[in-house]
């Protein structure tokens, strides 16, 4: 493991903003802190880098204990949301600011400045100053003046907030090829769901300054434990049930008027009587004309409204008096769906949250 | 504490700023307080202090009032506005810091007093500036510089884009101006206002010149001082000085109310200023072209009584007084004041911008002592500064120190506060990612300190270099206990030669200590910028 | 050529002797020194060559220090002075105080004896009782030599002309009553009682003018309060302020007016009745490292030839019998002078500074 938080508790005040968390980030993979604003995601970032200091617990770096490193020590080179460049020195000059401090002779200095501009697709932009350059340059500045140090892990704190949709989109492969590449460790921050997927090899979801859930996107998505969590990592319909019957690897929840029998999650002991919620994400759900009878579970219902999104096309469909949202995708190639319809979705696609 | 023990070389700094605020700044005053006897006590149970208590607190309410008004509208023009003849203004707007407080008293008691070149020369008026009316004028000229000083570095770092979004919203210029402007530069014009009240609070040249039979607390010290040499009575009265300061830095403190008014990110915006109206321009020209017209006629009597014999009675034009000036002792002076002067304003305002940081960005406990002790030097009388200076360090076994290292230090600590000052205001509008981006790139806190705060504090450490040094080199209450015959400087020689009854001569070695402040404040900038245009094009 | 040209031309030729001298050199005496140098050797009583460097604090005017050390440098070549000038007397007293754990000073010259009298009680000045002092009369000096008195100042008034004539009919007062004349309102200045040595004087004549009795003076003081503008905050600014006619009149030293008059401003002087005056004096700060060069200045300075140059230079009064008083100025024994006690007025600076502020409300 590359990088170890364990049992690190971080107070301000009255209120913990990181409260007892664990989590281990294996080395040369890319780990993301995913939450909403004041879950304690920065703070741990800035722990880490030995901005504050935790009240409690251990921070591991490549097999060391660091709690006790001075920040400019730990070799955790950070891209800050604000980038927060030297609005005093010109591009090479903030580029080449982390080698001058570590007494990188002169020559060797301007040959990786060169080569790390390069890299980020900054060529020929070394001499100009922050405020002549646009957002998203200024976002490749700051990565270059981390990168160039070799840090042994890279700590970046929402640094695509900043930057329009489009740019932010395109950075991001950037940022993955690049962390690919030089198969670093990077530990990155963002509020931003769609972000922390398609980057990441792991995520720690947290809330209210614990991880609610670490794992691999995949499992993160369709496998959420609890409710906030399969909300906050997209659209979702949580619909309240109860267990009716527990069948060996299966159990029959009971919602409504309605049973259906879904696969247990592992690791989860459930008991008839128990409240939970179904979890389906709604392209997992199909929509059929009202008279079709498709395999899987059913559900009449009648369309409420729909949104068109370009790549798809949201139906909000009343079943039981609640509204499910259903995902059709591409629209362009079969007729809209009006009135009556049937809602379909296997049962396999049907993810259960013990709470 | 922890984040301490771990960057010895900020321990170290901070040990440092420590011992020398206690050594140069706490110890000096508290070995004046505590001379022997019980005059202390029973002055202050006298009460005698009350009636030049509330006098000093009206004078300070109605100078700082109008100083920082002032001060607000020639920093706003200078900094908002496309007025015509900025550089003018500036070189103007600084005169009155450039020259010791009882010349140009003097002066304007010449040009308006009840027989005033002006008043009655001009208009065939006679009427008394003596009083606390005059003190209010007089003040209000004299002091507003330094509000200008401190508002312009404040309001030349917010950030434009925080005025184009209010803009946007549907904000005219004035309320613009009243709900992001004037809240934005909240920290700048806090440190302003206290620092000016604080000063005004310790004025004492114009209160004695022009205050008439109005005292205030400093001119109460100084006759204790000076008439009966009782200087337990006169550190109960400095004690009373010292705690209306300690007042206002509450009020500070609850005035700034903790709320982040971080506008330098390190998110690069070149956006300019959005423009204000023709009107606002114009009417901007109008009150600074006013106030420096003013100022251009007292310091151009300044320069006519120089070149004349006995200005205004006899006004053949000379120059005697200058070779007066020239020769013998007064060169000396001269260069003594360009040398401590100089040298006390770069010690005192990187000294100041250290401390500052230290206060402002550390994470250890007594740091709001520190904090107000190093404001508290604004409080005190020079007068009682210079005494405490004199009886602390002279020493028998102090006497190898040059008396000339002595009278830099005093300059030194005396006028921290206005660098520390802005330096503060300076501070909080920087972003800690700054800070955080050098340390996170290897770079140890003192380190990130030197590369990136100092460079980005070049205003505060501006201003504070430019107040230290017109201060200093404008003092005479400080060092007219430590000056020795080899050491004396520019003030102690106009204040003997006014004394003398030499009008000719106090002038003209006026006029050349200002024009050498200005020489040497002109050279200091362009070394300045071409040091900082160098540090950028390091890379 | 003015007065004004020609003193500053002669100044800058003392100003070469002085560096001259400073620097350890040969001086080159102009006329006067060389003059002065004559007559003050044949005075002087040392023997022994005196020598070494001492330091002096003045509170002399500048014009008069130059002159006046470039003389005594003449008598004494082998004394090199370090001169602390600063026309403050109060100052010089403060600054003495508290320099007493080292002293800086050998020698603290001018002021009244009153700034000196308070330092000999704090037991920081050296007794010293010149052979000189025999020539002087008791009242000048300090009976254990603690001060020695070498020059008087006498207490006088000076008038705006211009003003005078057109507001007051160019009445100029015959006695300190006159100026309770609310024709005067608003025009009068005094120098501070607290802060200078003349305002103080300027009380304490009061008293001895009334018989010692204090509440007659205090009633005086109270009721010239209502006509005063200003107590100014030096004697030599409020001479100032009437030369450029802000205000009419001020009480201040009459040889201070005279220099004043002689520039050419448009200014008079007069002595009232039952005036006061003042006791210059030197003495030798405790702690002194060259006592025989300080003794050397002392005695120096109370030798006719001191008297006459100081005199010269500054209009005012020796206390040497045989010292004629400048042209034109007034002398101990051609005004009427309260019978002022000098002793008992120190003594009661400080009460009597109170309770004339209590008097009149300051």
């Amino acid at each position: 493991m590359h990088l170890r938080l364990d049992h690190v508790t971080k107070r301000f005040g009255d209120t913990a903003a990181v409260d007892d968390i664990s989590f281990e980030v294996p080395r040369g993979s890319f780990a993301t802190l995913l939450g909403p604003s004041g879950c304690g995601k920065t703070t741990t970032l800035r722990m880490i880098a030995g901005f504050y200091d935790p009240d409690h617990g251990d921070i591991v770096l490549g097999g060391k204990r660091i709690n006790e490193l001075p920040a400019h020590r730990r070799g955790t080179a950070m891209v800050f949301q604000d980038y927060a460049l030297f609005p005093h020195m010109t591009v090479k000059g903030n580029v080449s600011y982390g080698l001058r401090v570590a007494r990188v002779p002169a020559a060797d200095r301007e040959r990786r400045v060169t080569d790390i501009l390069q890299f980020v697709g900054l060529a020929g932009l070394g001499d100009r100053w922050p405020n002549q350059l646009s957002g998203g340059q200024q976002q490749r500045v700051a990565v270059g003046r981390a990168l160039v140090l070799e840090p042994q892990i890279l700590l970046l704190d929402e640094p695509l907030s900043n930057l329009d949709a489009k740019l932010r989109v395109q950075l991001r492969w950037e940022l993955r090829a690049l962390q690919q590449r030089l198969g670093m460790t990077f530990v990155y921050v963002t509020h931003d769901q769609d972000e922390a997927l398609s980057l990441s090899d792991w995520i720690a979801v947290m809330n209210a300054g614990k991880v609610e859930q670490a794992g691999t996107p995949w499992e993160i998505y369709y496998h959420p434990r609890t409710s906030f969590l399969a909300d906050f990592v997209g659209a979702v319909n949580l619909v309240p049930g109860t267990v009716r019957e527990v069948r060996g690897e299966e159990v029959v929840v009971a919602f409504g008027e309605r049973a259906v029998t879904v696969r247990r999650p592992s690791g989860l002991a459930l008991s008839v009587g128990r409240e939970v919620h179904l979890c389906v994400r709604p392209e997992a759900l199909a929509l059929r004309p009202a008279s079709a009878d498709p395999d899987g579970v059913r559900l009449p219902g009648v369309v409420a409204r729909r949104a068109f999104l370009g790549d798809l096309m949201r139906y909000w469909v009343t079943v039981d008096g609640r509204e499910w949202i259903v995902d059709q995708p591409d629209p362009g190639a079969a007729a809209d769906f009006d009135g009556p319809v049937t809602v379909a979705v296997k049962p396999e696609r049907i993810h259960v949250i013990a709470e | 504490m922890r984040s301490l023990q771990r960057e010895p070389g900020v321990l170290l700094a901070l040990l440092a700023v420590i011992a020398l605020v206690a050594m140069f700044i706490v110890y000096p005053q508290v070995r004046v307080v505590l001379t022997p006897g019980s005059a202390y006590v029973d002055f202050l149970s006298a009460g005698s202090w009350k009636t030049p208590l509330l006098n000093s607190l009206q004078v300070m309410a109605l100078s700082t009032t109008t100083a920082v008004l002032i001060g607000f509208v020639f920093a706003y023009a200078m900094v908002y506005t496309d007025m015509r003849w900025k550089p003018l203004f500036r070189l103007i707007g600084i005169l009155p810091l450039l020259s010791p407080p009882f010349v140009v008293a003097a002066s304007y008691i010449l040009l308006f007093g009840p027989r005033g070149v002006i008043t009655y020369g001009v208009f065939g008026q006679t009427i008394s500036i003596f009083g606390l009316a005059g003190i209010w004028g007089v003040q209000t000229i004299a002091f507003f510089p330094f509000a200008y000083q401190l508002i312009a570095d404040v309001l030349s770092r917010s950030d434009a884009r925080m005025e184009q979004a209010a803009r946007n919203l549907g904000a005219g210029p004035w309320s613009v101006f009243r709900t992001v402007t004037l809240p934005l530069s909240r920290p700048g014009l806090g440190a302003a206002i206290l620092t000016t009240a604080i000063y005004v609070l310790e004025d004492f040249g114009n209160p004695a010149l022009v205050g008439g039979q109005f005292t205030v607390l400093p001119t109460q010290a100084y006759g204790l001082i000076s008439g009966f040499g009782d200087l337990p009575s006169a550190a109960a009265v400095s004690t009373i000085l010292l705690s209306l300061a300690l007042l206002l830095y509450v009020a500070k403190i609850r005035l700034d109310g903790g709320q982040s008014f971080v506008t330098v990110s390190g998110r690069a915006s070149s956006m300019p200023r959005p423009p204000v109206p023709p009107w606002l321009s114009w009417a901007c020209f109008a009150v600074c072209g006013a106030l420096c017209g003013m100022i251009l006629l007292v310091y151009g009597s300044l320069v006519v009584s120089a070149f004349t014999l006995t200005f205004p009675v006899n006004t053949a034009f000379t120059t005697s007084h200058f070779e007066y000036v020239f020769s013998g002792v007064n060169g000396v002076a001269l260069r003594n004041t360009l040398v401590y002067g100089l040298s006390a304003a770069a010690f005192s305002s990187v000294f100041a911008l250290l401390a500052a940081w230290l206060v402002q960005r550390g994470a250890w406990s007594g740091r709001r002592v520190l904090d107000f002790l190093l404001i508290m030097p604004a409080a005190v009388p020079g007068l009682f500064f210079g005494i405490g200076y004199a009886t602390a360090f002279n020493e028998q076994w102090l006497d190898w120190l040059n008396r000339g290292v002595l009278i830099i230090i005093s300059m030194i600590f005396w006028n921290i506060p206005v660098g520390y000052q802005a330096a503060v205001a300076g501070l909080r509008q920087i972003d800690r990612s700054m800070d955080e981006a050098a340390t996170s790139l290897g770079a140890s806190s003192l380190r990130g300190f030197r590369d990136v705060l100092l460079p980005m504090l070049g205003g505060s450490l501006r201003v504070g270099f430019v107040t230290t040094f017109v201060r200093a080199v404008t003092t005479l209450s400080v060092v007219i206990f430590l000056f020795t015959p080899g050491t004396t400087v520019a003030t102690i020689r106009i204040f003997q030669l006014v004394n003398d009854l030499d009008w000719g001569g106090a002038t003209a070695f006026t006029v050349i200590d200002i024009g050498l402040a200005i020489v040497a404040l002109s050279v200091m900038a362009v070394l300045a910028r071409g040091r900082i245009a160098l540090g950028a094009s390091r890379a | 050529m003015t007065p004004q040209l020609d003193r500053r031309t002669f100044l800058k030729g003392l100003g070469v002797v002085t560096v001259a001298a400073a620097c350890g050199g040969a001086a080159t005496p102009t006329a006067t020194a060389t003059a002065a140098a004559t007559s003050a050797a044949t005075s002087a009583p040392t023997a022994a060559p005196v020598t070494g460097t001492i330091s002096v604090y003045s509170a002399l005017n500048q014009s008069t220090n130059d002159q006046f050390f470039a003389a005594f440098k003449t008598a004494y070549p082998g004394v090199s002075i370090d001169l602390l000038p600063l026309a403050a007397a109060g100052e010089l007293q403060t600054r003495i105080t508290a320099e007493k754990a080292s002293p800086k000073a050998d020698i603290f010259i001018g002021g009244s004896s009153e700034f000196h009298d308070p330092l000999g009680k704090q037991g920081l000045l050296e007794a010293y009782i010149s052979p000189n002092a025999k020539d002087i009369a008791a009242q000048f000096k300090e009976p254990t030599g603690l001060w020695t008195g070498w020059y008087t100042g006498i207490f006088g008034f000076i008038s705006n002309n211009d003003r005078l004539t057109k507001e007051l009919a160019g009445k100029k007062p015959a006695t300190w009553d006159d100026l309770l004349d609310p024709a005067w309102k608003g025009k009068l200045i005094l120098p501070s009682p607290t802060l200078t040595g003349g305002g103080y004087i300027f009380i304490a004549t009061q008293i001895f003018r009334f018989n010692r009795d204090e509440d007659k003076a205090m009633a005086y003081m109270k009721s010239l309060h209502a006509n005063i503008a200003q107590y100014v905050a030096t004697s030599p600014g409020a001479l100032t302020l009437i030369d450029q006619g802000q205000f009419v009149g001020c009480p201040n030293w009459s040889h201070d007016i005279l220099t004043e008059k002689g520039k050419g401003n448009p200014v008079d002087l007069t002595v009232p009745t039952d005036t006061g005056f003042e006791v210059g004096a030197i003495s030798i700060v405790k702690g002194t490292k060259n006592l025989p060069a300080a003794k050397a200045l002392v005695d120096w300075s109370i030798t006719k030839v001191a008297g006459e140059l100081n005199v010269k230079l500054s209009n005012r009064g020796s206390v040497r019998t045989d010292v004629a008083a400048a042209p034109g100025s007034p002398s101990l024994t051609s005004v009427k002078l309260v019978n002022y006690d000098r002793q008992w007025a120190t003594d009661n600076k400080t009460r009597l500074l109170q309770k004339w502020q209590t008097t009149v409300g300051l």
